[in-house]
């Protein structure tokens, strides 16, 4: 095994201080000077013809600089995927959810703006609202987007191999039906911006996002600014799980009204706005009809979805397809059929949320998987080792997966757990169950058809040699990709961990398609990986025609030059040095040449030291319609074990004990990766037992806050066992892939799993409430 | 966008000096203590006192008195301190054990026994095991004061028995007579931050260490507009010996005795088979606790 200086150990986040000690800034906590807060006016119909706007009284509210509607903003559509830009800033001649933004206020404070925002007067003519997306799709309903009749944002209609001429050769076929609720991505730091246009004409967008580079393009598009002009960029931020990875409106609001006034401009969203802005997981109905053979081998499945999309498509055309094709892995699949349908209704719109489009498809199968090797009377860990696919394996929907150490995980949890002294053997009312589960490790297509490259990265020295800036437009939004970068950037030249400064999150910095689709760590990394040692050869290049001995007697190693033959005489080299830096604290010292003296010499010579890199996948995938959507340059997967007790008295259901593995291919950082598999079984078990966004019958959010949508706590939270397989990635740097999001994979069907083994009922409506359980308990007992 | 709205914070630095501004302020003024409730309300704008009057430095409202029989818990006591004191944790357990379920360690650090009290929600978590206890309360205006009975004081939602002028300034608890147990349980979504979607306090007092049962009293929350006494429980539990069976019937009892909503936490007929659940296991642990079990 190859040793590593910085990489594969538990070093500490670079901004653990900061954030340990609440030093660490956010938007909101910014301020710029001469800044001027805005506010939105939001429609309180769910679906109405605006007959009229007046923004007189507003205007004339003193402190209060601009107002804007659709007249000012304009009206150019945008959205997510080119294929389906569907909304403006503002509305115009309708609203279709409520919340759906009508007009904006800037003002000298908070206060004022809102206070004009109340003095908007807007005519309405109230529409029918369409809640139901089955009642959206019936024939003869009132359209909510004219281009779109019968109210279907999309379709995806896609079959691999023959699956009605493969389930004649099936023993056992069952079908089931599963849902899910809309969910909220539920992250801490609500949407925030501060957008400022200068004098020159230069926007700079302040703002808590995922993905830079998706909102200069769409913020340069829309306010019709060169791309050059726009530079968004991202302090801290509080978490994103998907609902910030593109445009909003607060951000294209704030830089129109930065552009108007000339002042800076914030804008930050309410608890009930992240809410109402939603763009996090759909709700999913799927109808799934597996066939086996009676020893347990899967030949086909037929995948029926719809989805609730809300008012407009956001993410959605990536979530209908991905509600099909990531069930085409971790199991030898030769026969796959799937039809998705995401219909427009009058409620905020869906997008992406960790574990994109299909942890519901994943929950569904999952569980129904368990009831085939019941059926088939096989244990269900056996059934699923049996038809895993292996390394080097393609599925029928033309995913590679390179790597894949699916069977380490299950072995590992199967053992971890104690699962064969559990299963089947515990008492009633306490519960074992498995499931598995697989993500992509980056999307392997930019969002906007392009060549681009996904991910750039430029290192440069300072010039005393000491300080090495990583400059990356990666977005660190807590999973930690700033530390998994500067670690990769350290090992990769031979420095210290301490010795890289990172430098992030800012369009000024490069290109990085941002944090989605678990995607940086390898494909950032790669960039980052090229980048450093791009920076290695050319210092050593110089010291090599300095000392003339070859680049390859020498090496790199812990900040320190290793001459791997004759050590050359550096005293002059030292003494120039010291004598440059007279009074400064930190002169070179002891036997070895260090890399700031080597760094200073490469500075003598080429003036500024910089190394580059730069990242795309290359040809992937299969070339059918859709094709692009689940294809990634690698895959992680993960299985876990979950117990459960279940109260059958009230149907509460306690978590007692997760055993998660997954594989990441090779941990950069092992501390971090537990971090990320311990926070996706959060989500899993907040969605799986207690969220639910809930409506009125008028298309109102009733519970818009964090005490009534209820996240897990600490104490909802069993301690976790960890398990970290490494099956060296051959696509990814280093050995490495995703952990974002595949985790949250397995964790749902495996506490429904879990759930039936404690009570013998399946559950297929989520969440598992204790009055759903009870419930379900109850009418089983009458049975 | 919530923001509070504007108005007067007042400081009082004893009790007179409260009576006395509040009593000045006609209706306008309102009590501040925790402000976990009040602030929400006033950030919400469905409160918009013109002044907030300040426990916060009178003396005496933040302790625990040892009375004739009993204790008088100041109404500043913050909830946290009801799971500090060994007073309370051994003799007043149940109130203890409400405590624990209240809220989040954050809200209990500034949530007080007495806004918890005023603040009249359906779902209060203090209510009950005080109303279980047969608490009292103190109410004070200038140049008066009053005590009333928990369970003649609260009304419905958000109404008591207060008026304007009256501060709450202590609760008063009678000591557990020997042979007594009680519980309080909490039935919630998650284990944390919750508001009950049924909880049942329950305290029994027997007449002798194997006696039947002198004094019970079962009370049910978040079932009716205030927590209310399961009236036909209580009834068919005084007089009898604590079997299995009749606490069986009693639980039966008391989910007749209440008459729940469906809302955003819970079906009314989830609600009332809780309360049936809730009220036997409460008694059952009653009973051990007597037992020392």
């Amino acid at each position: 095994m190859k040793e590593f200086a910085i990489i594969n150990t538990r070093l500490p986040k670079v901004d653990a201080w900061a954030k340990a000690t609440g030093d660490a800034r956010y938007t909101d906590d910014l301020s710029m000077p001469n800044m001027l807060y805005g506010a939105l006016l939001q429609s309180p119909l769910a679906h109405a013809r605006i007959k009229s706007i007046d923004i007189s009284r507003a205007k004339r509210l003193p402190g209060v600089k601009d107002v804007i509607t659709a007249k000012e903003a304009g009206l150019i559509k945008y959205g997510v995927s080119p294929a389906r830009y569907d909304e403006t800033v503002f509305c115009d001649q309708k609203v279709r959810y409520i919340g759906d933004e009508i007009a904006a206020v800037a003002a000298i404070d908070l206060e004022t703006a809102l206070e004009a925002v109340s003095l908007i007067e807007v005519e309405y003519e109230e529409l029918p609202i369409l809640l139901d997306p089955f009642e959206a799709m019936k024939e003869g309903v009132i359209a909510i987007h004219d281009e779109f009749p019968n109210n279907i944002c999309a379709e995806v209609h896609q079959e691999f191999g023959n699956v009605e001429e493969a389930f004649k050769e099936c023993d056992y076929i069952r079908t089931d039906k599963f849902v899910n609720k809309k969910q909220d991505g539920a992250f801490i730091e609500p949407q925030s911006c501060i957008a400022f246009y200068d004098l020159n004409g230069n926007l700079t967008l302040t703002t808590s996002t995922q993905t830079v580079h998706y909102v200069q393009r769409t913020v340069a598009m829309v306010l019709g600014l060169p791309v050059g002009k726009v530079r968004v960029t991202k302090p801290c931020v509080g978490g994103g799980f998907g609902p910030k990875a593109s445009a909003n409106t607060i951000e294209l609001a704030s830089s129109i009204l930065s552009m108007r006034t000339g002042r800076p401009v914030k804008m930050t969203f309410t608890r009930e706005q992240v809410f109402q802005h939603s763009r996090a997981r759909h709700q999913f109905w799927h109808e799934l009809t597996t066939g086996v053979k009676k020893d347990g081998s899967l030949i086909a499945l037929k995948n029926t979805c719809h989805m609730d999309g809300g008012a407009y498509s956001s993410f959605g055309i990536a979530t209908v397809y991905y509600g099909g094709s990531l069930l085409g892995a971790p199991y030898k699949l030769p026969n796959m059929k799937y039809d998705g349908y995401r219909m427009y209704t009058n409620k905020p719109a869906n997008g992406a949320q960790r574990g994109h489009g299909g942890v519901v498809a994943r929950a569904a199968w999952e569980q129904q998987l368990d009831v085939i090797a019941e059926e088939l009377g096989m244990d269900p860990l056996e059934m699923r080792l049996k038809n895993m696919m292996k390394r080097g394996d393609t599925t029928c929907n033309d995913f590679n997966m390179s790597s894949f150490g699916m069977e380490e995980c299950l072995e590992a949890i199967r053992d971890g757990s104690g699962w064969k002294k559990k299963k089947g053997k515990l008492p009633k009312g306490k519960g074992i169950g498995v499931a598995c589960g697989f993500f992509v490790s980056g999307a392997g297509f930019p969002i906007y058809r392009s060549e681009t490259f996904h991910s750039t990265a430029m290192i440069k020295l300072s010039e005393d040699g000491g300080t090495i800036n990583l400059y990356t437009a990666a977005a660190d939004i807590g999973q930690g990709s700033d530390t998994i970068l500067t670690m990769m950037a350290a090992e990769a030249i031979g420095v210290r961990y301490e010795d890289v400064r990172v430098l992030s999150g800012d369009t000024d910095f490069g290109v990085d398609l941002g944090a989605y689709s678990s995607r940086q760590t390898l494909m950032s990394g790669h960039a980052v990986k090229q980048a450093g040692e791009d920076v290695r050869d050319q210092v050593l290049e110089v010291l090599s025609r300095n000392f003339k001995i070859p680049v390859e007697d020498m090496d790199i190693k812990k900040g320190l030059i290793i001459f791997k033959k004759k050590k050359p005489d550096f005293s002059v080299l030292r003494s120039t040095y010291i004598k440059e830096h007279r009074g400064w604290v930190d002169p070179p010292v002891g036997d070895e040449l260090t890399f700031k003296e080597a760094a200073r010499v490469a500075y003598f010579e080429k003036g500024v030291v910089v190394g580059r890199g730069s990242y795309k996948p290359g040809d992937l995938g299969g070339k059918y319609k859709g094709a692009a959507v689940g294809t990634s340059p690698a895959y992680g997967c993960s299985a876990q074990v979950v117990e459960v007790t279940v109260d059958m008295e009230t149907g509460k259901v306690t978590i007692d004990d997760m055993t998660d593995a997954h594989d990441c291919g090779f941990a950069i950082n092992p501390t971090n990766i537990e971090g990320q598999m311990q926070g996706s079984l959060s989500m899993g078990v907040g969605e799986a037992l207690f969220e639910e966004i809930k409506f009125d019958d008028k298309g109102r959010v009733v519970n818009p806050t964090l005490g009534e949508y209820r996240i897990p706590t600490a104490l909802d939270m069993p301690n976790v066992n960890t398990i970290i397989i490494e099956s060296n990635e051959p696509n990814g740097p280093w050995g490495a892939k995703e952990v974002g999001e595949g985790a949250i994979m397995p964790t749902i069907p495996a506490i429904l799993n879990a759930i039936y083994d404690a009570t013998g009922v399946r559950v297929r409506e989520l969440p598992v409430t204790s009055e759903r359980l009870f419930t379900l308990m109850k009418e089983q007992e009458k049975k | 966008m919530h923001l509070l709205p504007k108005f007067d914070f007042y400081e009082a630095y004893d009790m007179g000096e409260a009576c006395k501004v509040l009593a000045e302020m006609k209706s306008e003024g309102k009590i501040i203590a925790g402000g976990t409730d009040i602030m929400v309300n006033m950030k919400k704008g469905l409160l918009s006192p013109k002044c907030l009057i300040s426990l916060a430095r009178i003396p005496g409202l933040s302790g625990i008195e040892p009375t004739s029989g009993g204790i008088a818990i100041g109404s500043n006591l913050i909830v946290s301190k009801l799971l500090e004191f060994d007073l309370i944790r051994k003799k007043y357990n149940l109130l203890s054990k409400a405590a624990s379920v209240l809220g989040s360690p954050l809200i209990r650090n500034r949530a007080t026994i007495g806004g918890n009290i005023v603040t009249a929600r359906p779902a209060a978590d203090l209510p009950p095991p005080l109303m279980a206890m047969g608490a009292r309360v103190v109410l004070k205006s200038k140049g008066k004061e009053r005590e009333l009975a928990l369970d003649d004081f609260l009304v419905g939602p958000g109404q008591t028995k207060i008026k304007s002028t009256e501060i709450l300034v202590s609760i008063i608890v009678d000591e557990p007579p020997p042979f007594t147990g009680g519980d309080y349980i909490k039935l919630m979504h998650r284990n944390a931050l919750e508001i009950a979607i049924v909880a049942v306090a329950v305290q029994i007092t027997l007449d002798g260490p194997d006696g039947s049962i002198k004094n019970a009293r079962v009370i049910l929350s978040s079932v009716a507009p205030k927590a209310i006494h399961a009236v036909s429980a209580e009834k068919v539990l005084i007089g009898e010996k604590p079997t299995e069976k009749l606490f069986k019937k009693a639980a039966a009892l008391a989910s007749t005795d209440c008459t729940p909503i469906t809302d955003i936490r819970g079906g009314a007929q989830y609600r009332c088979a809780m309360v049936e659940t809730l009220t036997h296991r409460a008694l059952s642990a009653a009973l051990r606790q007597i037992k020392g079990k």
